[in-house]
Parts: structure tokens; C-alpha cells; sequence
């Protein structure tokens, strides 16, 4: 595929294409598992190993000087959890610094960006009337005025009230909004919140083998689904339906307000392969001036 | 702690597995980040709001900015200040030395195997041209060049004599190319200029002040006439100290002749062809008058 072909370049750290060509099967630095090994709970039965391929992944550009990371591949079709192999993951993606403030920020964008106020009050040119100063400056007792309609009077307009439509948009800067999905990532994985299965297809459409498998496995009480495409297959999509907080989501539909809402994040083996693709690609594009040109603020010429 | 010999990321996985999930409710700023949206009142900023007692500071009603109280102020007292005077008319060519030349061979970010011109070294990202800023192209300067160990087939805009020297040693062709703001808008970003759906125009020829420099075998100008030009190779192999390796016997001998036609914009793509990048396809010009305008 595409990925293969591009060279991905870290600021600090250089690969060669030597290391694309070199055999699939080199062994990465400092694993503690090996990751051909697939370890089960004794009720399953060996009957599962004997039938279904282990589950592996290579990484297209694995990194040169960091640990990868791993997570089990599980499958969704029985309640309890069978694990279907083990896979490496690219510590810039799942593995990147937990940056708790650049989540804050691309949650609080999240949450204003697309907030528009509609009320609106009148200020003083807009009330009715006023146009006329109501006695003259000097020989009446009263104190000097304009008009009938300053901020002054009861009845008057408003000198600094809301102004309809009033939006909250802006642009979080574009390598915040990557660097908060890959820290977001990165804290799932960490926290046991992560979890990877090889799709999502399940035996029936019954909203309660949801519930009991989530039950079962210790999956928090919300869960996030995360598919390659928006198009999910029937039985899932009938289950989660009207459990409100088991939710579906397409890869494009990933972000960090989500993430967190959602308990536990369940990504399928496509949807892990798409991510990792898009974001390593961001991370290490050539061209990265002219993506972050457009939200720069305060450019003159 | 279990996370005391733990550095950098590892610490920070490490102490999150023992803190609470991270959830909406516990995601905040880092200290001292926020500033709290006070208003000027009272003796937070407020009464005079700082803009002092009486007079224009307090009544906004100010000199005009360079006003000296009626003496001859200091932006009118010299008439005559001719630092820009014709510098829409000069020619900037921003350095880019055999140095980070080298380091972009290196790390893989330019294929030696094709012959380099302006618009690869722009889509490695690394070096940008400015039209807007009168830059014409690519200077390349001479730091580097005792490390320099590449053979290319390079075209650049502006050369001296020890950078030639540098690359010609190594078994390179280097050659000084002149492109008009035209040609450069497309060469610097060939695949937004393929986008607008132009026919690929012609190089025009260089101005009055240039013709010189690029009719000049000595600077391997694309104007001047080969065999001078393999005259000079020879004279500054002998200026140098260094064997002039035989082009003949190289290998990758029809890639490092290939130039371009002095009105070839895009090596592979003559003017007047319009790049289709949508459909995957070229167009070229059917009509015969068409043909001759873009071929002279």
C-alpha cells in the first residue's frame, strides 16, 4: 500500500531505506514478550488455537530507537474474551507523551468551537426613540442628558450586552489537535482502556449479548466502537442501537472529546492500521509548513 | 515507588496506571496557563484606567506620531533616502550550501538516480522559494565543499567557481539555469501548477543584466555552448588539483547529460502540454500554429 512507499522521517530520528527493505521478521529492541506467543485462560478451549491463525502486525516504518508498543487482539463473537494474537503497535502513535494540557485544550475546542450565541439585546442607536435631548444642558435642576435611551436610563439600550449571532470559533492549532489525539491514544492504552478485536461482527443482534460481554470482560460501562468505514455491519448496529452508551464510530469520526467520554475505547485490526497510517503520516510530512500555514495567527503579507 | 528508575515516557505510563482513568472531569491546563478574564474595575485597573489626569493622555486627544512640537521633526528633516531605490529590479537567490546538500543525499531526502533541479530540492520541504520576495532560485554556496562526496546531476541557479569545482570532482554535472517568475511559479510547485490546468509555458530568456552570466561557459550556463563548457572543466580540474573523471565511462552516463531544452520547464514536458493529474493523462496541442509558437 501507500504507506509502504513513503519514507517517514522524525525530526530527530533518521531511517534509511535499508531498514524498509530489511526481512520481515527483524526483531525490534527491548520486547519483553515475544510476540508470537499467544497465552489463553484455561476455560477456553485449544480447540480455538488449533483452527484459527495467530494474529500478527508488522509495523511499515517500525521506529529505530523506541520500545513498541503491544496490545492483544481479542474477537467480539463470544461473551468471553478469546485472544486471537498479539500485535505491535508504533510507540509515536500509542506510545507518545501523555500531555494532559493538550488534551484539556482540544477538549475545551471541541466544546466552543461550534458554540453560536443567539441573544441580543439593543444598544442605544437601536432602541426606539431618543433622538432628541430631553431638556436643555444648563437652568434646569435636573442632571445633563443626551438622550432618552442612554445605558443611563431605565429603558434604555444596552452599552455592552450580546450581540446575535455571537460564535466562539477558532482554530486549534493543527498539530495540537495531532498531538491530542495521539496523547489521548497513548493514555487508553495505557490505562487498560484499549482494547483491539479483529471485527466487529457478532452472532446475533440481541442488545443484551452487548451488555453481558461488557459485563463479562470489565469493559467500562461506556464503550467506543471504532471501525475503518462508517459502514458497520448489521448485527452490531442493531445491538448498539438503543444502548445509548455503547457507541459506533468511523476512523474519520475519531477525537479526543469522545475518547474520553467513552470509558473504554475498542478499536477493530483496519480501523488500528488506518489510524496509525494517517497520524505517523502527519507526524512526518515533508510539506508540514504549508498544512500549518493556515492557522497561523497574525500574518502579515 | 514502582516508576522511581522509570525515565520520560515510561515514568509517566508507569504513574498512570495507578491514578484514576482520565476522564473530562480531571483534564486541566498546566499551572499558571489560565488567565482568569478580569475587568477594570475598582482598583483592579480601574478608576482612571490608566490613562493618567487631565491633558491628551486622559482626553485621547494626541500629536500626530512623529511630531517634535513644531521643530523640524526627525522624519522630514532628510528628503533623500534612496536604500530600496530599484530594488524591485534585483535578483535574490537564497544559499542553500553543499552542506545541507549533502545531509538531504544522506537522509535519503533527494534520489541522486535523477537528475536534481529546483523543483526536487522544493518538494523535499527543506528549502523554500519565495517569488513575492524576488528570490529567482537556488544559490549554491561553498560550505561543504572539502565533505562534499556525491555525484549528481544537479541545476541550480547561481554557482561559483569552488562549488563547480566540488561537484565536478565527484563526477557531477552542475549547470545555472534561468527561470523567469512565470516558470518559477510553476517549477517551485509543479503539482499546484499542474492543478490550475495551464498549458506549461516557455522559459523565457534571461533579462539584459543576466544574459551575460548565463552565456558564460566558466558558470556552466545553460546558454553557453558545450564544448566551451567542457573546455572549462578541464581548465579548473587543472585550477583545482583534481583528476576530471570521464563522463564517457560512467555508468549513469545518460543520466548525467540530461539537460534541459532551454525553454523546457519540466524535464519530460514540453510546453504548451497541459498535465491532467485528475484523469492521469497529458494533453498536447493539436493545432499546427499552436505548435510552432510553443516549439520556438
Amino acid at each position: 500500500m501507500a504507506v509502504v512507499n513513503r519514507i517517514y522521517l522524525f525530526s530527530r530520528i533518521s531511517i534509511t531505506p535499508k531498514i524498509l527493505l530489511d526481512p520481515i521478521n527483524r526483531v525490534c529492541g527491548g520486547r519483553r514478550f515475544d510476540s508470537t506467543s499467544v497465552s489463553s485462560d484455561g476455560e477456553v478451549s485449544n480447540s480455538s488455537l488449533s483452527t484459527t491463525p495467530i494474529i500478527r502486525r508488522t509495523l511499515a516504518c517500525p521506529p529505530e530507537y523506541k520500545r513498541v508498543q503491544q496490545a492483544w487482539v481479542e474477537n467480539l463473537n463470544t461473551v468471553e474474551e478469546q485472544k486471537l494474537g498479539l500485535i505491535d503497535l508504533h510507540p509515536d502513535v500509542f506510545g507518545a507523551q501523555p500531555r494532559i494540557d493538550i488534551i484539556h485544550e482540544n477538549v475545551e475546542w471541541q466544546t466552543k468551537y461550534r458554540k453560536v450565541r443567539y441573544d441580543h439585546t439593543k444598544t442605544r442607536a437601536e432602541v426606539r426613540g431618543g433622538g432628541r435631548k430631553p431638556w436643555p444642558q444648563k437652568g434646569t435642576g435636573k442632571a445633563r442628558h443626551g438622550s432618552i435611551r442612554s445605558p443611563l436610563w431605565r429603558g434604555g439600550g444596552i452599552a455592552h450586552g450580546p450581540r446575535s449571532p455571537q460564535t466562539y470559533f477558532y482554530m486549534l492549532p493543527f498539530y495540537t489537535r495531532v498531538h491530542g489525539l495521539i496523547s489521548c491514544l497513548s493514555i487508553k492504552l495505557a490505562q487498560d482502556d484499549l482494547h483491539v478485536v479483529n471485527s466487529l461482527e457478532i452472532p446475533t443482534d440481541d442488545p443484551k449479548y452487548i451488555e453481558d460481554l461488557v459485563e463479562n470482560r470489565n469493559w467500562g460501562p461506556s464503550v467506543l466502537l471504532v471501525d475503518e468505514i462508517d459502514i458497520m455491519p448489521r448485527n452490531i448496529t442493531a445491538a448498539t442501537d438503543s444502548i445509548l452508551h455503547i457507541n459506533l464510530m468511523p476512523v474519520y469520526g475519531l477525537n479526543v472529546f469522545s475518547m474520553l467520554k467513552h470509558d473504554t475505547l475498542v478499536l477493530t485490526m483496519a480501523a488500528v492500521n488506518r489510524i496509525e497510517e494517517k497520524l505517523l503520516y502527519q507526524l512526518n510530512r515533508p510539506d508540514f509548513m504549508d498544512v500549518t500555514k493556515k492557522f497561523m495567527l497574525n500574518q502579515n503579507g | 515507588m514502582s516508576f522511581s528508575g522509570k525515565k520520560g515516557v515510561d515514568k509517566a505510563f508507569a504513574m498512570l496506571r495507578t491514578l484514576p482513568r482520565v476522564c473530562l472531569a480531571n483534564v486541566r491546563r498546566n499551572p499558571g496557563t489560565r488567565i482568569k478574564p478580569t475587568r477594570g474595575r475598582a482598583q483592579h485597573g480601574g478608576d482612571k484606567h490608566g490613562a493618567g489626569n487631565k491633558g491628551s493622555g486622559q482626553r485621547q486627544n494626541y500629536m500626530r506620531l512623529g511630531y517634535e512640537t513644531g521643530n523640524n521633526p526627525f522624519y522630514l528633516r532628510f528628503t533623500y533616502e534612496p536604500y530600496y531605490k530599484g530594488h524591485h529590479l534585483r535578483r535574490e537567490y537564497p544559499p542553500l550550501s553543499l552542506l545541507q546538500l549533502q545531509k538531504m543525499i544522506d537522509t535519503d531526502r533527494l534520489d541522486i538516480s535523477q537528475p536534481l533541479d529546483l523543483s526536487v530540492i522544493c518538494n523535499t520541504g527543506l528549502y523554500k522559494i519565495d517569488p513575492h520576495h524576488k528570490h529567482f532560485g537556488i544559490q549554491l554556496t561553498d560550505e561543504g565543499a572539502n565533505i562534499f562526496k556525491a555525484k549528481v546531476n544537479i541545476e541550480v541557479q547561481w554557482a561559483s567557481e569552488p562549488v563547480i569545482a566540488a561537484i565536478e570532482r565527484n563526477g557531477g554535472v552542475i549547470t545555472t539555469a534561468y527561470f523567469d517568475v512565470h516558470s518559477l511559479w510553476a517549477i517551485i510547485n509543479p503539482e499546484g501548477f499542474f492543478k490550475k490546468g495551464e498549458a506549461i509555458p516557455r522559459r523565457m530568456v534571461p533579462p539584459q543584466d543576466a544574459i551575460e552570466y548565463y552565456t558564460n561557459p566558466v558558470n556552466r550556463g545553460y546558454l553557453a555552448d558545450p564544448e566551451k563548457i567542457s573546455w572549462e572543466r578541464l581548465v579548473l580540474a587543472q585550477k583545482y588539483g583534481y583528476q576530471l573523471p570521464v563522463l564517457e565511462n560512467d555508468p549513469d552516463y545518460a543520466m548525467l547529460t540530461q539537460r534541459k531544452d532551454p525553454r523546457q520547464i519540466f524535464l519530460g514536458l514540453e510546453p504548451g502540454w497541459v498535465v491532467n493529474l485528475r484523469d492521469r493523462c497529458i494533453l498536447k496541442p493539436t493545432d499546427e500554429q499552436l505548435k510552432e509558437f510553443y516549439r520556438s
